[in-house]
């Protein structure tokens, strides 16, 4: 692999975003993904090449968060030096020369008005290659229903907080299962369970963003 | 810090208690530890962060904070929780069992308000995830850090009168319905501290914690019983585990 695509993958798995962020405290002054990736892009370097080498590192990041290595803020800093990366990927996005995933639509569920952890899954599935459409919380069924209207082939990710608001997830799960009986749906939130998923009637459960991002290409695999 | 802080009756039995935002400040080595960092290796950056954080609670923290006292007990032939005042309330056998010595029970709301919140919501819309992630993170310490302070403050109450109090219990926690928080408000005027519920049982603001402590001459604050819980997914409960002693 080119060796500045290597080191922009780097930046990412770091939360290096650019030259003037402090963080991490000992790449502090060097350039980050937003200066590398203009470098590169300058020099000819295929967009698909630094996507990919940026994927990976998300990847690498969200392992290291699963084994207690680093916790919420790194993950959170790689997320933004992942945004800084595809800032500069948009005009092959919209070429049609570099892909997004597919589009996953995910909103915390009516009656419900938890956001942190909804946000965290929506910058980390955005930042592992997913067109994200965030619908906020307290998301009504027929919300949701708009919204994969307009992205029929989309992946729907539904989050809560408490006991008493997985009834109106159930009741979101029926309802867009009643329009689109073939759509995939994740749901995820502290009170959730693998049964209680199975049981509504979604297709998985995700314990977090890394849980779903495994998930989402479980089923980009097998479709 | 324990020490009996100003309250006034907001109707028969009612009171709601003055806390003020420096009593739930918390310290830089709690909101490292609940971020992950446990041994205290920080990044600058984000050492920095929690800095500018805790900076802010006092403005933004406006606690307020009540409490009713009934009398209670646990009926021998219903186990799985106890009657306050005239209504049985069913907190599951764990927190029936830790109650049983009480006389009285004493139900509670407390609050930070909105303003972390907001603060925190307004962070990640503007782009600055981390700060919000940060913001959030010291928000529930504070809440928390409130309902501490009013349990210490029933404490001293009750002791004046030759009582002493259990932990306190929260709907949603050992057994506990959160379901169960409509009835709990049902002892509160509407609007008590400016909390109000959601149709699912959801506090607003957010950062609000309700509950019950028991209060008796034969009362005791005594270690949770989280080892015989099953629920892996309770952070309190691992938490406890993980300070237990081996
Ligand atoms: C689509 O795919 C996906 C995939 C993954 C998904 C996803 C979607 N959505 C989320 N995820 C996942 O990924 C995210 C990142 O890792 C995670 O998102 P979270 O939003 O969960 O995570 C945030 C980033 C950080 N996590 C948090 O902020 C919540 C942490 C815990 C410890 C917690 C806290 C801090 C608080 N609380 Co409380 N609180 C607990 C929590 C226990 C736990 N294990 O999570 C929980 C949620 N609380 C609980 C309860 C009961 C309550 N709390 C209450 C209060 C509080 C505090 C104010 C003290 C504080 C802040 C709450 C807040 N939400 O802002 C009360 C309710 C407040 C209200 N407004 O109504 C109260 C009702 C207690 C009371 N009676 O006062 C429990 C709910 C249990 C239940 N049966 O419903 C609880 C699970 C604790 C427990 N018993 O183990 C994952 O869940």
């Amino acid at each position: 692999m080119n060796e500045l695509v290597e080191t922009i993958g780097r930046c990412v798995e770091r939360g290096k975003i650019n030259k003037a962020s402090p963080f991490p405290g000992d790449m502090k002054g060097l350039d980050g993904a937003d200066e590398l990736t203009h470098q590169a892009l300058e020099a000819g370097t295929d967009a698909e090449a630094i996507l990919q080498a940026c994927i990976a590192a998300m990847v690498r990041i969200g392992e290291k968060f699963g084994r207690n290595e680093v916790f919420v803020p790194e993950m959170l800093m790689a997320a933004k030096a992942m945004k800084a990366v595809t800032e500069h990927l948009k005009p092959f996005f919209q070429s049609g020369s570099v892909q997004a995933k597919g589009t996953f639509i995910i909103g915390t569920v009516a009656g419900d008005l938890h956001d942190i952890g909804k946000n965290l899954v929506s910058m980390f599935v955005e930042g592992n290659g997913w067109n994200v459409v965030d619908l906020g919380v307290d998301v009504k069924p027929e919300k949701f229903i708009d919204a994969i209207r307009k992205q029929p082939k989309c992946v729907v990710g539904l989050s809560a907080l408490l006991t008493t608001t997985i009834v109106s997830m159930s009741k979101t799960v029926q309802e867009i299962r009643a329009l689109f009986p073939s759509i995939n749906i994740v749901v995820g939130g502290a009170p959730l369970t693998m049964e209680i998923a199975k049981e509504m009637g979604a297709n998985g459960y995700a314990r977090d963003p890394q849980g779903a991002v495994r998930w989402l290409a479980a089923i980009r695999e097998a479709s | 810090m324990e020490r009996l802080l100003p309250q006034s009756e907001r109707e028969e039995g009612v009171f709601e208690v003055t806390i003020d935002a420096a009593d739930v400040t918390i310290s830089k080595e709690v909101l490292y530890r609940a971020l992950g960092y446990s041994d205290n290796r920080i990044d600058p950056h984000f050492k920095d962060i929690v800095d500018h954080v805790l900076a802010g609670i006092h403005d933004l923290c406006a606690v307020r904070a009540g409490y009713r006292v009934l009398d209670a007990h646990v009926k021998a032939d219903r186990g799985e929780g106890l009657v306050v005042g005239r209504t049985f309330i069913t907190t599951g056998c764990t927190i029936a069992g830790q109650l049983k010595n009480a006389e009285k029970a004493a139900l509670f709301l407390c609050t930070i308000g909105p303003g972390m919140e907001a603060w925190s919501r307004r962070l990640f819309r503007e782009g600055d995830p981390v700060r919000g992630h940060f913001v959030d993170t010291a928000a529930s310490l504070a809440a928390e850090k409130a309902a501490a302070v009013l349990h210490d403050h029933i404490g001293l109450v009750m002791a004046g009168g030759g009582l002493k109090v259990t932990n306190r219990f929260s709907p949603g926690y050992c057994g506990w319905p959160v379901a169960d928080q409509r009835r709990l408000f049902s002892f509160f005027p509407e609007n008590f501290c400016g909390i109000s519920l959601t149709e699912s049982a959801l506090m607003v603001p957010v950062k609000s914690v309700s509950g019950m402590i028991g209060i008796g001459a034969h009362a005791m604050r005594e270690n949770y019983s989280c080892e015989r819980c099953s629920r892996k997914e309770c952070t309190a409960s691992r938490a406890y585990k993980n300070s237990a002693p081996t």
